[in-house]
């Protein structure tokens, strides 16, 4: 019986198929100009041609002999380090290297669930502590260290 | 003679006192990185990407090789006393390793694998000074047809000997090439692929998206495992091994040297590959192969050599000819370019004190850390309890610092969020993410040299063919693709990637 079971390989056809679609369908706004003379589009496109032909032959493959399933994923630890980096972009220029830390230092481990608050409180102080010691005053690198006023 | 003149150039810029010193960090971040499970070299070298901007590119390429061959050094010693392998390229030493460890012998077993190591070692350093002037010398001569053709290989060589299904991994090194084309393109300056984002104008920042997939992903991924309580046997014992050990293992190491030696070269190749295969050549050549898997000393001391050996000899192709054969060694190219060095066989001509000194730091590397794990192997020890929830929100802090430095763009923070998320959704598909760093490094290139070749013979796509040394390269390829699509052979390469 054939059954068809969205696996491994499907998905990764899948996402390979759509990167090549996007790729493709922007590409053709670039000229492709000749084999002699390429235009910006010309290498994108070939490349975009293979990259959905690996894609459909994964998901052909994957109908006809079958595929193993993904396996579990718990999305609470990617979001919240996503979170966490999120968070530092926003921070980092108001807020500066410190405040920006503890706040990073403090979502980042709350991914993990292990620590206690009394432990991210501490962790957060001392990574903050030590990125200043290393960041500003080691490497001398241009870091906002506390809010501008 | 070149070759004497060579070295004391080399040991001219390394045993300067700052060198001295960022080989020593280096190798000692390496160790530390390489005793951490969790944290491996490519993510080290990742996190230090944008500071070693800070450095002249000399420091900069001696600490961050040295991270890469400390690491070898640093995961035996968590393999052998906690069977976990501290790197993936220690993986065989725990088979037998830890046996060793259980019986009491330890010592032994850390002491062979340091001595097989700093071996490796050095014959690999002498083989990097002997091999790499006549390749960078025939490299000189390539033009843009040889080069594409050489990178078509080297990208196809790097996929076959990685692990997993070739469809996806030809995938991922296709989606790293495309990735790799984001930004303007040099010839017309039109932005391609940008969306719109001027931050992209530049391209996608390589630090951000190798600290995204070897960073972050990785701590996403460990954090669905749950923490396991690591059980460490601290009795240790005599480190130095017998007269006795060393002599049964004698032939290991040269067989585990020379293997690795060669198969570091190798596209793809490099530490792990190296160790695998030394183990089951050991298997294959012993006498009573049953003791393997027992706690046979040989089966510390081949791997343990043909993984060092083969971390260093994989510079070969990267300093040579600028292809990376792994992505430790893409990242090194891409320290270079932060240097404004365009990595090729120019290098050695034009910046020799680089070229040199960096090999000679090698095996002044490889001294200290023989210094530095037979002796401190306890204090490594006691590092292996630091448990992992207060080291992983201590690597976000540096991608993101890093990454927010490199160009003081804080864009390139938003984008590396984006390809953790892509990064994960890959390994959770099981395409690994190394070809996609190869492709990302050598894409640009490979468009450009595309063009130049295309340019040249007036549009006709022949050139590659009537190149005999551009023909051989494409045969190479082509030969490695079709044996791996044979069926029978597939089967042996799935068993060995699985033993």
């Amino acid at each position: 019986m054939l059954k068809i079971k969205a696996g491994k390989d499907f998905w990764s056809g899948i996402m390979f198929l759509c990167f090549a679609i996007v790729e493709l369908y922007i590409a053709r706004g670039y000229s492709m100009g000749s084999s002699g003379e390429m235009g910006p589009g010309y290498f994108p496109v070939v490349l975009g041609i293979v990259l959905g032909a690996l894609g459909a032959l994964l998901v052909a493959r994957a109908i006809i002999a079958g595929d193993e399933p993904v396996a579990g994923a718990s999305i609470r630890p990617l979001l919240l380090l996503v979170a966490s980096v999120v968070v530092f972009g926003v921070t980092i220029e108001p807020l500066g290297l410190v405040l920006s830390l503890v706040l990073t230092v403090a979502i980042a481990a709350l991914a993990g669930r292990q620590s206690g608050p009394l432990e991210i409180a501490l962790l957060a102080a001392a990574l903050a502590v030590l990125s200043v010691g290393i960041f500003h005053f080691a490497l001398l690198l241009p870091l906002p260290i506390w809010p501008a006023l | 003679m070149d070759f004497l003149t060579n070295l004391g150039t080399g040991f001219g810029v390394a045993l300067t006192v700052t060198n001295l010193l960022y080989c020593f960090v280096g190798v000692l971040l390496g160790t530390l990185v390489g005793v951490l499970p969790g944290i491996g070299p490519v993510t080290t070298v990742a996190m230090l990407l944008p500071f070693s901007f800070t450095l002249p590119p000399e420091s900069a390429l001696i600490m961050l090789a040295g991270i890469y061959y400390g690491a070898q050094y640093g995961g035996s010693t968590t393999a052998i006393l906690v069977n976990i392998p501290g790197e993936a390229s220690s993986v065989v030493t725990t088979i037998d390793g830890h046996k060793m460890a259980l019986a009491g012998r330890a010592g032994p077993a850390l002491g062979i694998a340091a001595l097989g190591s700093f071996f490796a070692g050095c014959v690999a350093t002498v083989l990097i000074v002997v091999a790499a002037p006549p390749l960078a010398a025939i490299a000189l001569s390539f033009g843009p047809a040889e080069y594409f053709s050489l990178m078509v290989c080297g990208l196809v060589a790097a996929i076959v000997l990685a692990r997993g299904s070739v469809v996806k991994a030809l995938g991922m090194m296709v989606l790293g090439l495309m990735f790799g084309l984001v930004g303007t393109d040099i010839n017309s300056g039109i932005r391609r692929f940008t969306f719109g984002f001027r931050g992209l104008a530049d391209g996608i920042e390589f630090v951000a998206l190798s600290m995204a997939v070897y960073g972050l992903a990785d701590i996403a991924l460990n954090l669905e495992k749950k923490e396991e309580n690591v059980e460490v046997h601290s009795r240790i014992g005599r480190v130095w091994p017998t007269w006795a050990d060393i002599r049964h293992c004698i032939p290991a190491i040269l067989r585990g040297t020379g293997l690795g030696s060669v198969l570091g070269v190798l596209p793809g190749g490099g530490a792990l590959l190296a160790a695998f295969a030394a183990y089951t050549l050991e298997k294959k050549v012993a006498k009573k192969p049953r003791s393997f898997g027992d706690g046979d000393i040989r089966g510390v001391a081949a791997p343990e050599s043909a993984n060092n050996a083969g971390a260093q000899t994989s510079f070969i192709p990267m300093l040579t000819l600028g292809i990376p054969s792994n992505p430790t060694m893409a990242m090194m190219i891409g320290a270079m370019m932060i240097h404004g060095i365009s990595p090729g066989p120019r290098v050695m001509t034009d910046r020799p004190g680089l070229f040199w000194g960096l090999i000679v730091s090698m095996w002044l590397g490889n001294l200290m850390l023989v210094i530095l794990n037979l002796p401190l192997i306890g204090m490594w020890v006691k590092l292996l309890r630091m448990p992992y929830r207060l080291l992983y929100p201590s690597i976000v802090v540096f991608c993101c610092i890093g990454t927010y430095t490199v160009n003081s763009n804080l864009f390139d923070v938003y984008v590396m969020a984006f390809f953790a998320v892509f990064g994960y959704v890959c390994v959770k598909l099981e395409c690994e993410p190394a070809p996609l760093i190869l492709g990302f490094v050598l894409g640009p290139m490979m468009e450009e040299n595309l063009r130049r070749s295309l340019l040249i013979s007036r549009g006709d796509a022949m050139v590659f063919v009537q190149e005999p040394i551009s023909l051989f390269f494409l045969i190479v390829a082509a030969g490695l693709l079709l044996v791996v699509a044979l069926p029978g052979i597939r089967r042996t390469r799935e068993e060995a990637m699985q033993e």
